[in-house]
C-alpha cells in the first residue's frame, strides 16, 4: 500500500474533484433515482463566517453525499481489483460494442450484424462455408492476432491498478479506431445514417488537422509568390519610369541622382541596362542643372554668416585699464588744443568753430566730470607760457612715475615742483594754529606708518630736506614763490589735468587741489583714482596705499580746519570709503594707528588735570568716518572693536565742565547709538552718561541711595546743574552741532535756558533709541528703571517746559511699559525637572493590498520555497487521507469476507455437528438410521 | 482509526493558544511560580534604570552646574491603576467587493451595500478609527496609564490594541491595517515578533482585571453627571473601563457594564466624548 502512495494520491484527487463536480444538482438528481436515499447524505456543510460579497460556490458541500460517492467509486475500483488480486485468469468481454458503454444494445447488434455482412461480402470469404458461429470467432482472430492472453495486461495484485485503467483505455480507443475506420468504408458503401452520427474518432480528428494544415500552407506559398511577382513588377516598372524623360521632366533635376542611386541599390539586375542609358541620362542631367530657387535658397543659408561670439565682460582690470587709455588720450587732446586753440582763434573764426564743436563733443564725453564746462571756457583765454610750464612740470612728473625707483633727479624735479604747494601750505599750517597739535602729531604718524608700509628710508629723509629748503625758500626768494603760486593758482582754478599721478605726499596734494573747488577736488581724486587703479598695474597698489593715507590726512586737515567746509568732507567720503573697500588691509591698519595715537594722546590729557579731554572736532569725524567705512555689527573687529571703546572711554572718563563738553557728549552718545544698533552690543558707558546729563537737569544735587549703583562706575562725577533750566523757554531747536562746536567754550549760548531744554529733548530722543535698541534684553528693567524714575523727577520739576514733559514723562512710560513685559515674562526660580518620559510607540508591519494566502516575503527564494513545502504537506496529508480511506474500505470489505467465510464455516460445522449428532442418537438408540428408525 | 501523531502536535499548538488568551484568568496559577524571577528582573531593570538615570541626571548636570535637577519618576505609573477603552459595535466588516476583499465604507461602497441589501449608514468606520485616534494620542496614553484597549465589532469580533502602537492617521492606511488584522487575526510590530493588534476570544471580561469600575457612556441615559467630578468621586485606587459606542447610530448594550453614564446634554461624537473622558482623567490624576 505504501509503494502505491503517490500514483493513489493523485488518483484519489482526481476522484474528490470528479465528486466535489458533481456535487451540482445534477449529481443529486442522479442520485435521487437511487431507490432509499440516505439520511444521511442530505445534510449540507454548515458555514462559519457570512461574508459579504463572498460567493457561496465553492464552499457549500454536502458531506454525506461526497462520502457516499466516495464509497461507490471505491466499489467500482479498489473493490474490483481487491476481488482480482486473488485470481490468476480474468474473463475479458471481447464483443463487440461491448467495451463502449454509449452504445446501446440496439446499436450493438447492428454493427455485428454489419461486421457479418462486410465479411461475408469479402474475397476471402467467397469462398468460405459460412457457419455463424465460426465466422465471429474467425473475426476476431483476424481482428486482433497479436492479442493473445498472454499479452493481456491483467492486473494480478493492485499495484497496477492504474496502468490498468491506461492500458484498458488504450485498448478500447484502438478497438474503436478500427471499427471506426471500418465504418468509414462502409457508410460510403452502405449509407448507414447511425454510422454518420458517430462522433470523429482522435485519428480522423488528427488527419482532417493534419490536411487542414497542409492546405493552409500551400495557400500561404502561393500568397507569397504572388506578391514577390508583384513587386518585381513593380519593380521593372519603375526603373522604367525613372529611365524615361516623362519623370525627369516633373522633378527637379538634382533629385534624379538620389533616385538613380535608389535604384541602383535596389535592383543589381538592372545595372546593366542602366549603363546603357546613363549617357544620355547625364546628358539630361547637366543639361538641366540650371540652380533652381529652392537650391539658391540652400546655397545662401549655407554661406550665411554664422553667429559671432559677443564680446566678453571685462574683467575689473581691463575697465580700469581702458578708463586710464581714456583719461590719457583725452589729456593729449587737451593738450593739442590748448595749442591749437590759441593759433585758430587768432586765424578765423571757423576754426573756434570747430573747436567749440570739439569741446563739445568732448563735453558730451565726460559727462561725468562736474566743474569741468565752466573750466573750459577758460581754457581758451589762458596763454601759452603758462601751458608750458604746466606741461614741462606734468612731464617731469610723469617721468618720475615711470621710473619706479625714484632717481635723485626726479626727486629733485619733484622738489621743485612742491615747493610752492608747501609754502602755502606752511602758510595754513601758521593760520591754524597752536592749537591743532593732533593735526602736526598726525602727520608725524602718517609719514611713520607710510615707512612701515613703503618701507623705502628715503621717504623720511626726503622730508627733512624738504623742510630745511622749505625754510630757505621761505627766507630767498619770497616773491618768486608767490610769482609761481599765482601761475599755479591761476592753472589750477582753470582746469585739471587728466592724468594725474597719485600724490606721494600732504603738500602734493594740497598744492595740487589747492584752489580748486569742492567739485573740481573730488574729480581729481577721481581721476587720480582712474589713472593710478591698482588693477592697472602692481605698482599702483603702493601708490594708492600712499594716496589713501594722503586723502585721510587730507580729511584730518579739513576737518580740523577753522572755517568747517563741511560739504568737501562730505564729499571726500565717498571716495574714501570706495578705496577702502579697495585696499582693506591698509585702510584697518591706517585707522588702527590713529586710534592708537589718539588713544594715548588721550590718556596723555587725562592725567593732567584741568585741561578740557574730550576729543576734537577732528577725532569725531574719523570716528564717524570709520564707522562707515567698516562694519558696525561685527562681533569683533580690527578697528570699529576698539573705536566704540575710545567712544565708550571718552563718555566714561572725560570731565563735563562747560556746554561744550555737554554737546560733545550727547552727540558721541548718539554716534554710539548709530554704531551699536544693528550689533545690539551693550554700552552702559554711554547710558551712565546720558542719565548724568538728566541728572544735572536738576536744579539741587540729589544723591538718593539708588544713584549711586551707577555713579561709582564714573570716575568723575558732574553733578553741577549745568542743564537746570532756570527760566521759561519758549522753543526747543534742534541742536546744530557744527554751530555748537564752533563756538568758544565760555559762549553764553551755552548758558541760554534755550540751549539746555534742546539738550534735554535730544538727550531724551537718544535714550529713546537706545530703549528700543536694547529692549530685547532680560536685563532691560534693571538698566532703564533707574533713569525712568529720574524722568519723572526731571518731568515733576515746574520750571520745564510743556512739550519736554511731555517727551519725558513718553520716554518714561515707555521704558515702564517695556521693563513690564519684561517682569511678566520672569519666572521665579524653580527646580530643573526631567521631562517625563513617553511611551515608545511601535509601528504596526501590515501590506497595502493585503492578500489573504499570499507570502510577503520579501526574500523571494524563502517564499517560493514555503509555498512549494505547503504545497506537498498538503499533497502528502491528502494522499494519506486517501489511503486511510481505502484502508477502511478494504478493512471492512476483507471483514464481511471474513464473515461470510465464518458464517460458512459455522453453517457447516453445525451441519457436521448435527449429522454427528444424529448418528450419536441413531447409534444410542440401536438404529442405523431415520428410515430404518421410522421403519421401526 | 487512530489519530495521528501530526494532530495531537496541532491540537496542542491550539491549546497553548487558547491559553495564551486565558492567560489573564488563569495568572493565578503560574503566579507563584514566576514570582520570584520576575522580582529578580524587575530589580535588575531597577538598577539598570538607576544607572540610567543617573548618567542622565550628571549629563545634565554637567550642562549647567548650578541648578539641581529634580528627575521624573514615570516609572511608578506601570503599578498605578490605569485606563482601559472598549469601543463596542465598530463598524468594521471586510466584504468581497469585486475581485479583493476591502473594509467596507459608506463612502467607497455605497453602491456595492445598497444591492446586497444593506444601509450604507451604518458602515462608518471613521468613527472608530477617530476614536482609537484620539485614545492613543491623549496624554493619558503617553504617560503609561493606558492599559489596553479593546474593540469589538459589530459582527462580534473582538480584537485587542496595545496601548504603544502608532495607528496609521490616514484613513486609507488604517482600513488597510483592519482588513488585515481581520483576516489574519494578528498583526506584528515592524522588526519584532510582538503581535500589536489581536483578535481574542470573547467576552471582554475575562480581560479586565478585578478591581475595575465598568463604565458605558451613553445619550440615553438619565444620569447625567460631570465628567470630572464622577472621575474624581471614583478614587484614584480602581482601574477605570470605559465603554463607548463607536457605531454611527444606536446605543451600546452591554450587560457587564455596572454604570451608564451621560456626560453631556448634546449627543456627542466617540472622538469628542474620548478626548472629554481623557481630559477628566487626566486632570484628576494630574497627568499633564
Amino acid at each position: 500500500m505504501a509503494k502505491k502512495s503517490s500514483s493513489d494520491g493523485t488518483k484519489t484527487k482526481k476522484n474528490k474533484k470528479k465528486s466535489s463536480k458533481r456535487s451540482g444538482p445534477n449529481a443529486v438528481a442522479m442520485k435521487q433515482k437511487a431507490p432509499q436515499p440516505n439520511p444521511f447524505e442530505t445534510i449540507w456543510s454548515r458555514r462559519k463566517f457570512d461574508i459579504l460579497g463572498k460567493k457561496r460556490k465553492g464552499e457549500q458541500r454536502r458531506i454525506g453525499l461526497a462520502r457516499s460517492l466516495a464509497i461507490e467509486k471505491r466499489k467500482k475500483t479498489l473493490l474490483k481489483e481487491y476481488e482480482q488480486s486473488g485470481k490468476s485468469s480474468v474473463f475479458l468481454d471481447k464483443r463487440i460494442g461491448e467495451q463502449n458503454e454509449l452504445l446501446g444494445e440496439f446499436d450493438k447488434a447492428i454493427m455485428r450484424s454489419q461486421r457479418e455482412r462486410q465479411l461475408k461480402l469479402s474475397k476471402k470469404s467467397k469462398y468460405n462455408l459460412s457457419d455463424g458461429e465460426e465466422d465471429e470467432l474467425e473475426i476476431q482472430g483476424g481482428l486482433f492476432p497479436e492479442k493473445d492472453d498472454f499479452d493481456d495486461e491483467i492486473p494480478f495484485d493492485g499495484d497496477e491498478d492504474v496502468d490498468d485503467g491506461s492500458t484498458g483505455n488504450g485498448k478500447k480507443s484502438d478497438i474503436l479506431g478500427e471499427l471506426n475506420f471500418t465504418a468509414v468504408q462502409n457508410a460510403q458503401q452502405t449509407g448507414l445514417a447511425g454510422q454518420e452520427t458517430r462522433r470523429k474518432s482522435k485519428k480522423e480528428v488528427m488527419e482532417e488537422i493534419i490536411s487542414k494544415s497542409k492546405f493552409f500552407k500551400a495557400e500561404k506559398a502561393k500568397d507569397k509568390e504572388e506578391n514577390e511577382q508583384l513587386v518585381d513588377q513593380l519593380d521593372q516598372e519603375f526603373t522604367s519610369l525613372v529611365q524615361s524623360e516623362a519623370l525627369l521632366s516633373l522633378t527637379q533635376p538634382n533629385k534624379m541622382n538620389a533616385l538613380r542611386a535608389l535604384v541602383n541599390k535596389s535592383s543589381s539586375k538592372n545595372e546593366e541596362k542602366k549603363h546603357d542609358t546613363s549617357p544620355a541620362l547625364d546628358k539630361t542631367a547637366t543639361r538641366l542643372e540650371k540652380p533652381d530657387s529652392y537650391d539658391k535658397l540652400v546655397s545662401e543659408m549655407a554661406l550665411d554668416m554664422r553667429a559671432r561670439p559677443s564680446d566678453r565682460t571685462k574683467s575689473a582690470e581691463e575697465i580700469a585699464q581702458e578708463e586710464k587709455e581714456r583719461l590719457e588720450q583725452l589729456e593729449e587732446e587737451r593738450q593739442k588744443r590748448m595749442v591749437a586753440a590759441d593759433e585758430l582763434s587768432d586765424e578765423e573764426p571757423d576754426g573756434s568753430d570747430d573747436n567749440d564743436a570739439s569741446s563739445k563733443q568732448f563735453r558730451s564725453l565726460s559727462g561725468d566730470d562736474l566743474g569741468d564746462s565752466f573750466s573750459h571756457d577758460e581754457d581758451k583765454k589762458t596763454k601759452l607760457g603758462w601751458i608750458q610750464q604746466i606741461l614741462q612740470r606734468e612731464n617731469a612728473e610723469d617721468l618720475g612715475s615711470e621710473d619706479a625707483a625714484s632717481t635723485e633727479e626726479s626727486g629733485g624735479s619733484e622738489d621743485d615742483s612742491e615747493e610752492d604747494s608747501d609754502e602755502d601750505d606752511d602758510e595754513h599750517d601758521k593760520t591754524h594754529s597752536v592749537k591743532d597739535w593732533e593735526q602736526s602729531d598726525d602727520d608725524k604718524i602718517d609719514t611713520n606708518l607710510q615707512d612701515d608700509e613703503d618701507s623705502d628710508g628715503d621717504r623720511v629723509e626726503r622730508k627733512k630736506k624738504e623742510q630745511e629748503k622749505k625754510g630757505k625758500q621761505m627766507n630767498l626768494s619770497d616773491t618768486e614763490g608767490q610769482k609761481a603760486i599765482a601761475k599755479q593758482q591761476t592753472v589750477q582754478q582753470g582746469e585739471l589735468p587728466y592724468t594725474i599721478e597719485a600724490p606721494k605726499n600732504l603738500e602734493e596734494f594740497t598744492s595740487l587741489v589747492e584752489n580748486c573747488s569742492d567739485d573740481q577736488i573730488v574729480e581729481a581724486i577721481r581721476r587720480i583714482r582712474a589713472f593710478n587703479a591698482i588693477h592697472v598695474a602692481a605698482e599702483n597698489r603702493k601708490k594708492m596705499q600712499v594716496f589713501y593715507g594722503v586723502l585721510l590726512q587730507y580729511f584730518a586737515v579739513l576737518a580740523s580746519k577753522k572755517p568747517l567746509n563741511f560739504k568737501l568732507l562730505n564729499l571726500l567720503v565717498k571716495p574714501l570709503m570706495e578705496m577702502s573697500a579697495e585696499i582693506p588691509y591698509f585702510a584697518a591698519i591706517c585707522a588702527r594707528q590713529r586710534l592708537l595715537h589718539t588713544r594715548a594722546q588721550f590718556s596723555e590729557d587725562i592725567k593732567t588735570t584741568g585741561k578740557s579731554c574730550w576729543p576734537s572736532l577732528k577725532t569725531i569725524f574719523l570716528l564717524r568716518l570709520w564707522s562707515m567705512v567698516f562694519p558696525c555689527s561685527d562681533f569683533r573687529h580690527v578697528v570699529m572693536t576698539p573705536a566704540i571703546l575710545l567712544m565708550c572711554e571718552y563718555l566714561m572718563r572725560c570731565q563735563v565742565v562747560s556746554g561744550r563738553d555737554i554737546v560733545v557728549g550727547s552727540f558721541l552718545c548718539s554716534m554710539v547709538l548709530s554704531v551699536t544698533k544693528q550689533s545690539r552690543k551693550l554700552c552702559p558707558e554711554a547710558l551712565t552718561f546720558i542719565r548724568t546729563l538728566l541728572l544735572a537737569a536738576f536744579d539741587k544735587i540729589q544723591g538718593s541711595a539708588d544713584d549711586h549703583q551707577l555713579h561709582h562706575l564714573m570716575e568723575i562725577k558732574t553733578l553741577k546743574p549745568l542743564l537746570c533750566i532756570k527760566s521759561s523757554v519758549k522753543e526747543i531747536n534742534h541742536l546744530d552741532f557744527l554751530m555748537l562746536i564752533d563756538l568758544p567754550e565760555d559762549s553764553p549760548h551755552f548758558n541760554s535756558d534755550n540751549f539746555r531744554a534742546s539738550v534735554i529733548a535730544a538727550v531724551a530722543e537718544t535714550l529713546k533709541g537706545f530703549v528700543n535698541l536694547y529692549e530685547g534684553f532680560n536685563s532691560f528693567p534693571e538698566i532703564f528703571l533707574p533713569i525712568s524714575k529720574v524722568l519723572h523727577k526731571l518731568a515733576g520739576q515746574h520750571r520745564m517746559p510743556e512739550m519736554l514733559k511731555d517727551k519725558l514723562r513718553d520716554v518714561a512710560q515707555f521704558i515702564e511699559k517695556k521693563a513690564d513685559e519684561h517682569h511678566v515674562l520672569r519666572q521665579p526660580l524653580q527646580m530643573r525637572k526631567q521631562k517625563p518620559v513617553p511611551i515608545k510607540m511601535l509601528n504596526p508591519k501590515f501590506e497595502d493590498n493585503f492578500v489573504k494566502g499570499r507570502d510577503y516575503d520579501p526574500d523571494r527564494e524563502r517564499a517560493e520555497r514555503r509555498k512549494l513545502k505547503k504545497l506537498l504537506k498538503r499533497e502528502a496529508k491528502g494522499a494519506a487521507r486517501e489511503l486511510r480511506k481505502d484502508n477502511y474500505f478494504l478493512f471492512e470489505v476483507k471483514e464481511k469476507d471474513k464473515k461470510l467465510l465464518e458464517d460458512e464455516r459455522a453453517e457447516n460445522y453445525g451441519k457436521v455437528r448435527a449429522f454427528l449428532q444424529e448418528q450419536e442418537h441413531a447409534f444410542k438408540s440401536g438404529q442405523l438410521g431415520k428410515g430404518r428408525k421410522r421403519r421401526r | 482509526m487512530v489519530r495521528h501523531y501530526k494532530m495531537k502536535g496541532h491540537k496542542k499548538r491550539k491549546r497553548d493558544k487558547v491559553q495564551y488568551d486565558k492567560e489573564e484568568n488563569g495568572e493565578e496559577e503560574y503566579v507563584e511560580k514566576s514570582v520570584p524571577r520576575e522580582g529578580g528582573a524587575e530589580e535588575e531593570e531597577d538598577e539598570e534604570n538607576m544607572n540610567e538615570k543617573k548618567r542622565r541626571a550628571e549629563e545634565l548636570a554637567n550642562e549647567l552646574p548650578s541648578l539641581p535637577i529634580v528627575l521624573a519618576d514615570d516609572q511608578k505609573n506601570a503599578n498605578k491603576p490605569g485606563v482601559i477603552f472598549i469601543l463596542e459595535k465598530a463598524s468594521l466588516e471586510v466584504a468581497k467587493v469585486g475581485k479583493n476583499y476591502q473594509l467596507l465604507n459608506s463612502d467607497k461602497h455605497a453602491n456595492f451595500l445598497r444591492r446586497n441589501g444593506r444601509n450604507p449608514a451604518d458602515y462608518r468606520p471613521d468613527i472608530a478609527h477617530q476614536a482609537i485616534l484620539m485614545i492613543l494620542d491623549s496624554t493619558l496614553n503617553k504617560s503609561g496609564r493606558m492599559k489596553a484597549l479593546y474593540v469589538k465589532t459589530e459582527k462580534g469580533v473582538l480584537f485587542e490594541i496595545k496601548p504603544h502602537v502608532r495607528i496609521p492617521r490616514t484613513f486609507d492606511r488604517f482600513s488597510g491595517i483592519m482588513l488585515q488584522l481581520l483576516q489574519k487575526l494578528s498583526i506584528t510590530a515592524v522588526g519584532k515578533r510582538e503581535k500589536l493588534l489581536q483578535a481574542i476570544q470573547n467576552p471582554v471580561t475575562k480581560y479586565l482585571p478585578i478591581n475595575s469600575r465598568k463604565i458605558g457612556f451613553s445619550h440615553s441615559s438619565q444620569k447625567l453627571v460631570d465628567m470630572q467630578d464622577y472621575v474624581a468621586a471614583v478614587g484614584n485606587e480602581m482601574n477605570l473601563v470605559f465603554v463607548v459606542g463607536a457605531m454611527a447610530h444606536g446605543k451600546i448594550d452591554v450587560d457587564y457594564v455596572e454604570d451608564f453614564i451621560s456626560i453631556s446634554d448634546y449627543p456627542l461624537s466617540a472622538a469628542f466624548c474620548i478626548s472629554r473622558i481623557c481630559n477628566a482623567v487626566e486632570r484628576s490624576w494630574r497627568v499633564l
